[in-house]
């Protein structure tokens, strides 16, 4: 009896870790890490190899490391087109108030400027704005399209 | 001496048979809507005709509207007028309560209306069909053509009258009106009645607009536009359709709300990507800097006396209420549920704050103290936002948007309202779907 | 891809199997808690449970008879207008020109053509003049009202022993009061409103006198509120009568004190 409790409790333990690396890779395995958007689907380019948007977490702004490695790519291009300006357009997904999507929208926006700037990009070449959860770029109510709206794109002025 | 005692004696006696009286509390009582009836509004027979106005048709759609506005509130049962037992000219005259009585009427309402020299001249009286008695009696002149509004005045007094508070039916409804594909909305400022007509259109769609909201006097309206692509706050004068800019800021400004003597515009203002709140004084064009705080601080709405100002942080990681002293001092947070809460806005009663709480991914829209305590959800939904108190601060108008296909095809936005003891929620008829809706206080003050 | 996919759903299987051996606690409900949605439910207790409609049918075509009587008996209508310019609020015709309410066009008050028929009623008589009362004057009363109410509040238990009614007496009279009682659905459900009526009954349990005894305050500013509840409550025991009255004890009975206090339904 004591025995069959033992093995149960093992059993337990190597299933759980099983069981959880099993979800972990289902989902690296998809268009998403975490509830960040990792896939192409959306994706614009400013240039061969030069994706023009980031994709956020919900209610956050802080920067992945794929959007990091988006970003300078964009820095190099940008410091290669000197005459080239851009605007940073913020947005949120359609699950949070309006206004407080706005000033989310305006902060992701600013993260991907401020990034921009470290690699060397004059801040006057970059304007922002936000339009929160004004313009989805996937209309549908799902987690993925959701994932995809909360993006900051860059867009070239002139 | 012993005639002291006496009278004394014969006191305490009186005294106990007072006493003796017998009590009965009654706790307990039915809920049911007071039944009333609206009598059609007799038209006099001298009446004259005015433009293309239907005369004989007025009496019965100004009664129409008042039924309408007492359904609405969910605190009447207007009462079908094919039961009704006499005509509207002698009731008008002198009821036979009895009679009312007997179609289970605990009210009546019975009017006269009479259309000479271009004038609108209109009289109502509200009885009391139990005690048999007229509960008040008004009579007014208009221009016939402002018949809607008359319903609705009525409607106000009559309201006042069996509930002991302000009506909120002679009063219009500033939103968004949207159409349009999803990814693609067109949207526009709209002002209707309360009960749906009159719908006007403000902008043209030409440039996105949210969140309008009506100045004390329902002159003004501050909204955002993105004219030109920069989003800021701006102004129009609902007469003359002038607009301007609010202020002259370097970055977004949004989340406008008027001051409660409509002096100053409360907002916030994007700077580098951080949301504070700022106040703007309109006559002396003075910009203040309410918060100084690195986290999201927006959705700002003052307190009814102007001494406090709630408003939606993000400062301890999360969406949630905050209220602070109008010059952003002594700030305190009054939400700590599960959950985030959004849009704070402050009874015109001063008593509660009405906010928007997501949980679990459902919304709802509820009421709390100015504490924070308290909390009462009243509706919950796939996605809701923006309560806008009625002047009377009973009833709350906010909008829905419902989930979308892969294509963003069954997507609605419309706009609901719900009274604050959670009852009685209700779909507003709107031209097209809508969003943002604020509730102007009433007109006829 | 489609091997890490395999062993996915192997593990995935095998845990789920492991699961329902071994771990009889998973398969227990799940704790269903509550919806988060405030529900007002509002509880009426069987006792108060009682059919109201063939009872009012009687009650008003008894109350028809009565009133028949009234009517004839009232003085003829004498039809008065007078001017009297400050009773609606008009919109200000400067600010909005869309405003078609004019202002010179003042409203006027009708003057009530019909006397009032008895002598209780004389003391409701309302002065529309006071519709339009400052809130914080309001307020001032409302704190006023919570003492006097707190003071004047009895129990049950109490009533029952100072009184000569047996509980199910009181019970009866309770009951049929509760059917004929709409509550005022807008009154704010928070303050503490209490109206109390003194009535003196004929023997058949009809009311030959009801006194408001705090009537003076239903005409004050900012007592809207009790004014409503008051007429509500006033309402009811005329749509009642005659009261379900013990046979016997008519003495004990003849005069009675009903408290109207509506804060339990309210709160819901």
């Amino acid at each position: 009896m004591i025995f069959n409790k033992n093995l149960k409790n093992i059993f337990l333990v190597v299933f759980t870790t099983l069981i959880l690396s099993a979800c972990s890779t289902a989902k690296k395995s998809g268009d998403m890490d975490g509830d960040v958007y990792t896939g192409k689907e959306t994706v614009k380019y400013l240039a061969s190899g030069v994706p023009d948007r980031v994709f956020f977490a919900t209610n956050k702004s802080s920067l992945t490391t794929a959007s990091r490695a988006t970003l300078r790519k964009q820095a190099t291009y940008l410091r290669k087109n000197k005459k080239l300006n851009v605007t940073i357009e913020g947005h949120a997904d359609e699950r949070g108030t309006r206004e407080y999507n706005l000033a989310l929208g305006e902060r992701r926006a600013n993260a991907a400027k401020d990034y921009l700037m470290t690699y060397g990009i004059s801040g006057k070449r970059i304007s922002t704005i936000s339009y929160g959860k004004e313009k989805p770029v996937n209309p549908a109510s799902s987690p993925l399209a959701w994932s995809q709206n909360r993006r900051s794109v860059t867009v070239k002025v002139n | 001496m012993k005639r002291i005692f006496f009278i004394l004696v014969i006191y305490f006696l009186s005294l106990n048979s007072l006493k003796a009286l017998i009590e009965v509390d009654i706790t307990r009582g039915n809920l049911d809507p007071l039944p009333i009836a609206v009598s059609p509004l007799h038209v006099d027979i001298k009446s004259e005709k005015y433009q293309n106005l239907k005369i004989d048709e007025l009496g019965i759609n100004i009664s129409s509207i008042i039924e309408k506005n007492f359904k609405g509130t969910g605190l009447f049962n207007p009462l079908k007028k094919e039961a009704f037992v006499q005509k509207p000219d002698i009731a008008h005259l002198k009821p036979r309560f009895e009679d009312w009585r007997l179609i289970k009427a605990q009210a009546l309402v019975t009017g006269k209306i009479l259309i000479k020299d271009e004038k609108l001249k209109v009289e109502f009286r509200l009885w009391d069909l139990t005690a048999a008695k007229e509960m008040t009696a008004l009579a007014f002149t208009t221009t016939p053509s402002n018949w809607r509004r008359v319903a609705h005045i009525i409607s106000d007094k009559i309201y006042e009258r069996l509930t002991g508070e302000e009506g909120y039916f002679d009063t219009r409804i500033i939103y968004v009106a949207e159409s349009g594909p999803k990814d693609q909305r067109i949207k526009k400022l709209a002002i209707m009645d309360q009960d749906g007509s009159n719908t006007k259109y403000l902008t043209l769609g030409n440039e996105l607009v949210l969140t309008p909201r009506f100045n004390p006097t329902n002159q003004m309206v501050s909204y955002l536009s993105y004219f030109r692509n920069m989003p800021r706050v701006y102004l129009l004068d609902i007469e003359t359709g002038t607009q301007e800019v609010v202020g002259n800021f370097p970055g977004m400004t949004f989340a406008p709300r008027f001051s409660p003597d409509g002096k100053k515009i409360i907002m916030s203002f994007a700077e580098d990507g951080n949301s504070d709140i700022y106040t703007m004084d309109l006559e002396k064009r003075v910009v203040e800097r309410i918060t100084n705080h690195s986290s999201i601080d927006t959705s700002p709405s003052f307190s009814p006396d102007g001494k406090y100002i709630a408003f939606n942080s993000d400062r301890s990681g999360l969406q949630q209420i905050y209220v602070m002293r109008s010059d952003g001092s002594d700030v305190k947070r009054i939400t700590f549920g599960k959950g985030i809460y959004g849009t704070p806005v402050w009874s015109p009663r001063g008593d509660l704050i009405a906010f928007t709480k997501v949980r679990k991914g459902r919304f709802y829209i509820g009421v709390m103290r100015t504490d924070g305590s308290g909390e009462r959800l009243l509706t919950e939904n796939y996605y809701q936002e923006a309560p806008s108190w009625s002047p009377n601060g009973r009833v709350l108008v906010f909008y829905r948007e419902t989930k979308a296909g892969s294509k963003g095809e069954g997507f609605s936005a419309t706009l609901w309202s719900i009274d604050i003891t959670g009852y009685n929620e209700r779909k507003l008829t709107t031209k097209t779907d809508a969003s943002d809706p604020s509730w102007s206080s009433l007109l006829s003050k | 891809m489609t091997k890490s996919l395999i062993y996915s759903i192997i593990f995935h299987s095998l845990m789920i199997v492991l699961t329902a051996l071994s771990l009889p606690f998973m398969l227990r409900e799940p704790i269903d808690l509550p919806p988060i949605v405030s529900v007002e439910l509002i509880q009426i207790s069987d006792k108060t449970n009682i059919p109201f409609a063939p009872k009012a049918r009687k009650i008003i075509e008894e109350t028809k008879k009565k009133e028949d009587r009234v009517v004839s008996e009232q003085a003829p209508p004498a039809a008065k207008a007078k001017e009297k310019p400050d009773r609606i609020p008009l919109p200000d015709e400067k600010k909005e020109s869309k405003q078609i309410v004019k202002k010179k066009q003042n409203p006027e008050e009708i003057e009530p053509e019909i006397r009032q028929s008895s002598e209780f009623e004389k003391k409701e008589i309302i002065d529309t003049n006071q519709i339009a009362a400052l809130i914080d004057k309001a307020k001032e009363e409302e704190a006023v009202k919570k003492e006097k109410t707190k003071k004047f509040t009895q129990s049950n238990v109490k009533n029952s022993f100072a009184t000569g009614l047996t509980l199910s007496e009181e019970d009866a009279l309770r009951a049929q009061i509760f059917g004929c009682w709409s509550v005022p659905l807008g009154l704010p459900y928070d303050k503490d409103l209490l109206v109390r009526i003194k009535l003196q009954l004929k023997k058949d349990g009809t009311i030959m006198k009801s006194e408001i005894l705090d009537h003076q305050r239903m005409n004050k500013p900012g007592q809207k509120f009790y004014k409503v509840l008051a007429e509500s409550a006033l309402r009811a025991v005329r749509l009642c009568q005659p009261l379900k009255v013990p046979p016997t004890g008519y003495e004990k009975w003849k005069d009675i004190q009903l408290n109207f206090n509506p804060a339990e339904m309210l709160k819901g």
